[in-house]
Parts: structure tokens; C-alpha cells; sequence
């Protein structure tokens, strides 16, 4: 390595990272789109409260909000073929990329169940009886009067997880995926301009994030345009907790009927 | 038209409804008055099964249920017959005002959008709120919202209206407003039952008074016979509560 920095390296090397764009946001959105059902799946049980699913929906969280997110590529890239081989599915020849898939898909699931049940208790309970009350099914109301509230509340948190997932994905280099992170260590090889590369990996990363940052707070202030747009919607987090109290607070003012 | 029969409910070991008989007719607006905790809301919310009694009959036109052994399709038909107005109005807060009121039209009764959209702002227009067609409720006032909500539940077309105290949760200076909306529908000869602590608008618009006191219920009549003449102890001492001499002379 040259005695200083050289920037021309960095341009280099963050033009020749751009290709390598695709596949990093690939594994992004692939695993958030599959992350996304396997959430919606996990937390029906436990919203529900059905025996045996809430117990296993339960476990499933713990796991994967308890163990690192390296040590979950590398079970899954190593323990799922053999899993497989149980039911004589053989996939030897399936691309590394499937398991990098899953293994975040199945990582982002254990938040977004979380941040799902958590947002569907937050929607007040008077208004899925308004919504029996007009008429509804169970599952009409669920679909029509909580889940869009749901949604719009769960947005901040759901923001936080897809930026925590692009910056995961740079550790899918380790099973020899060649994204961004993967290529920004052999890039230098010939120049050993290591230093120059990950500043050219990191001004990419943070840009990236800073434009789904914005396109995400526009997302989110399109699905909270019901509520009045006042400081709460800079610290989304304090407009849920005062939400959530006010919903609290009608409870405890109805007459003994509501409360079960 | 509208029958309950033996209703009972208990929360735990406590029984709020001791067997409650009511028959409703027609265009009748029945006020059920009481002390809080009487059972009044409960029995309200057993109507359309928001609250599900123990034991009992509940029919509204041609939908009936047998509380002992409800079907959800039975409750489902109830549902369909009846409309409610909550005390904490409880819109659905991500949808306009307009939108509120033909959610029920659209999703349940299936009537085509353009159909539902011109019905929907007739009956806001009719509620005073012709020019709020588009506001989301948190840019409501709460009497603005309340009206909302009747309008949802007129939308509806249903064979009773279930008022469960729509102005207690107001400020005094918003109640006049919702009260004179439901003034105005009662004249519709559209049948309702209202539970309320508003004394002087339960004597001026309703046909008949229902008082109820500790899960049962103790005596009904006509308004003016009703506050001239109780004929129960539980009702003179009810009522000389309610009065402003009792209210004021602490």
C-alpha cells in the first residue's frame, strides 16, 4: 500500500463496484418480499393465539433474533442440504444464492413478525367492532380496517430492517457471493489499494441507504397521511407510544362491557 | 320488531344482565336510562352481539339468534339488520369521512361505488357535513366525527339504529350539535334505542324510557308520565340525583 490515500483509486473502484449494485439490492428485496409472508405467516398465530403454532412461532423469533446473522448463513448454507436429503431432495446443484436468500428472508421474518404483532395491537379494538358492528367478517375487518393501519404503523420499524439488510448482506461475501462487499475485496488484488476500496465500499453503502432512507419516510408519510402531520411524524416512535396511550386511555373510559 | 328475551350475561362471577326482556316496535325511539354499571351499554352491545350474552333470544325482523347456541351466520344476519353509534365514534381513522360511510356499503352490502359515493354524501350533507366529505378523522371535531359516525350507521339502512351514550365523550359545547342530528332522525321515524345520561333530550325524543338499574330492568313508560310520576324508589332516587338540585346543592 502507497504511503497516502489515492483518490483516484477510490473513483475507480466505486465505478467498478456499481455492477455489483444489482445483486446486493437482489438479495434485498428478495428477502424482504419472501421476509415479508414469512413474517405475515409467523405472526397470525401468535395474534390468534392458536396453542401450538404461537408456541413454535415463538421459538422460531427467539432463534433468529438470537443467534448472529453469520452463524444463520452458515447453518442454512450447510444444514438445509442435509435437511433436504431427508426428504431425498437433492440440491447439490442449486445456486449458493437460494441459501444467502433464504438464510435473510428467513432472518428479516423473525423482525417483521415482531413488528407486525406489535403494530397490529397498537390499531384500537373499537374499531373492529365498528367494522362488525357495519357488518364486517372477522376477516373483512382484519383485511380492510386493521392491516392498512397496521402496515402504516409497522412502517418506521419495517424502514429500520430494510437498511439493517442492505448493510447485512455484505456478510453473504463469506459464502462466495459476489456482491458488493465480495468484489470490494478483489478489486485491489493487483493494486493492494485495500484502504481505497472499502472507502469506495462505504461511500456506496451509505449512499444507497440514504436514498431508501428518503424513499422510505415518503412511503411512510403517504401511509400516515390520515393522521395530522405534526412534530410526531420526525420521531415515529413517539407518535406510536402516544398512540398507543390514547387507545389506552379510551379503554379505560368505556364501560365495563369493553374490556374482556 | 325487535324482541329480547331472558337476556343474561355475566363477566366472571358477576352477573351484569339478569334476564332482560324488551320489545321494540317500529319507529319507536327507546331511551334506556341508569346509573353507571346498571348493565345498559352491555345490553346495548348484546343487540348486534358485540357482547355475547350467556343466555337468551334476540330477534331484529326476520334475524334471530338463540344466545345458547349462536351460529355465526345467525350473528352475521343480526349484524346486518342493526347499526351502531359508538361513544367514542371509533372511525376508521385511515379512511375520509366519505370513505367511512361507504365502507359498509361497498364491502358488505355490495352496492356498486359510484351508487355508494352519491348516497354516502347525501346523508353527510344531511348531518351538516357536506363540506368534510374529504377529511380524515383526526381533522374532525368530535361532534363532527360523531355525526360521521350516524351517518355510517344511517348509510347502512338498518331496521334499528343502536345509540351507546354518543355524546358523553363530547365536549358541552359540541353535544347540540349530535343531539339535534339525532333529533332530526328520530323524526324520520327511523327506529332507535339510545342509552344516555342526557335526561332532558331522553324526555323530549324518545317515545318510550326503559330505566334499568343493576342488571335488570326496574320500570318502563311513556317520557312525560316516566319523569312526572316514577312509581319505583330506585327510580325517585334516580332521578332526584339527575336533577340539578341534587347535582348542585353539595
Amino acid at each position: 500500500m502507497g504511503a497516502s490515500v489515492d483518490v483516484s483509486y477510490v473513483f475507480e473502484y466505486f465505478v467498478r463496484l456499481l455492477p455489483s449494485v444489482g445483486i446486493t439490492l437482489e438479495i434485498v428485496a428478495l428477502s424482504l418480499l419472501i421476509g415479508s409472508a414469512v413474517g405475515m405467516l409467523v405472526a397470525l398465530p401468535r395474534l390468534y393465539r392458536i396453542p401450538v403454532l404461537q408456541r413454535l412461532s415463538q421459538v422460531y423469533v427467539s432463534f433468529f433474533r438470537g443467534t448472529p446473522l453469520l452463524i444463520q448463513l452458515f447453518l442454512i448454507y450447510y444444514g438445509l442440504p442435509e435437511l433436504l436429503k431427508l426428504v431425498h431432495a437433492d440440491v447439490s446443484r442449486t445456486p449458493v444464492l437460494v441459501f444467502v436468500v433464504a438464510a435473510y428472508a428467513l432472518h428479516s421474518g423473525a423482525f417483521i413478525s415482531e413488528a407486525i404483532r406489535a403494530a397490529v395491537g397498537a390499531v384500537d379494538r373499537g374499531q373492529v367492532e365498528a367494522g362488525y358492528a357495519i357488518g364486517m367478517t372477522g376477516f373483512q375487518a382484519f383485511r380492510r380496517i386493521v392491516l392498512p393501519q397496521a402496515i402504516a404503523v409497522a412502517m418506521p420499524v419495517f424502514g429500520n430492517l430494510v437498511i439493517a439488510n442492505l448493510k447485512d448482506t455484505s456478510l453473504a461475501f463469506s459464502l462466495g457471493i459476489m456482491e458488493l462487499t465480495g468484489k470490494a475485496q478483489t478489486l485491489p488484488t493487483m493494486s493492494q489499494r485495500f484502504f481505497e476500496s472499502y472507502l469506495a465500499l462505504a461511500l456506496l453503502y451509505f449512499i444507497l441507504s440514504f436514498i431508501l432512507q428518503k424513499g422510505l419516510y415518503r412511503l411512510e408519510r403517504r401511509l400516515l397521511r390520515h393522521e395530522p402531520a405534526d412534530g410526531s411524524a420526525s420521531s415515529p416512535a413517539k407518535g406510536r407510544r402516544a398512540r398507543r396511550r390514547e387507545a389506552a386511555a379510551r379503554l379505560n373510559l368505556t364501560e365495563e362491557g369493553a374490556l374482556r | 320488531m325487535i324482541a329480547l328475551k331472558q337476556i343474561r350475561k355475566s363477566f366472571g362471577k358477576q352477573e351484569v344482565l339478569k334476564g332482560i326482556d324488551l320489545a321494540v316496535e317500529k319507529g319507536e325511539v327507546v331511551a334506556i336510562l341508569g346509573p353507571s354499571g346498571s348493565g345498559k351499554t352491555t345490553l346495548l352491545r348484546c343487540i348486534n352481539y358485540l357482547e355475547r350474552p350467556g343466555s337468551g333470544h334476540i330477534r331484529i325482523g326476520d334475524a334471530a339468534v338463540d344466545c345458547g347456541h349462536p351460529s355465526k351466520k345467525d350473528i352475521h344476519r343480526l349484524r346486518g339488520r342493526s347499526a351502531m353509534v359508538f361513544q367514542q365514534y371509533h372511525l376508521f381513522r385511515h379512511k375520509t369521512a366519505l370513505q367511512n360511510v361507504m365502507e359498509g356499503l361497498v364491502v358488505v352490502q355490495n352496492v356498486p361505488k359510484e351508487e355508494a359515493r352519491r348516497r354516502s354524501a347525501e346523508l353527510l350533507e344531511k348531518v351538516g357535513l357536506g363540506a368534510k366529505l374529504d377529511a380524515y378523522p383526526s381533522q374532525l371535531s368530535g361532534g363532527q366525527q360523531q355525526r360521521v359516525g350516524i351517518a355510517r350507521a344511517l348509510a347502512l339502512n338498518p331496521d334499528v339504529i343502536l345509540f351507546d351514550e354518543p355524546t358523553s365523550a363530547l365536549d358541552p359545547e359540541l353535544v347540540g350539535e349530535v343531539l339535534s342530528v339525532i333529533r332530526k332522525i328520530a323524526r324520520e321515524g327511523i327506529t332507535m334505542i339510545i342509552v344516555t345520561h342526557e335526561m332532558a333530550f331522553a324526555q323530549e325524543v324518545a317515545s318510550r324510557i326503559v330505566f334499568m338499574d343493576d342488571g335488570a330492568v326496574i320500570e318502563e313508560g311513556e317520557p312525560a308520565e316516566f319523569f312526572r310520576s316514577p312509581r319505583e324508589e330506585r327510580t325517585k332516587q334516580f332521578l332526584k340525583r339527575m336533577t340539578p338540585e341534587g347535582v348542585y346543592n353539595i
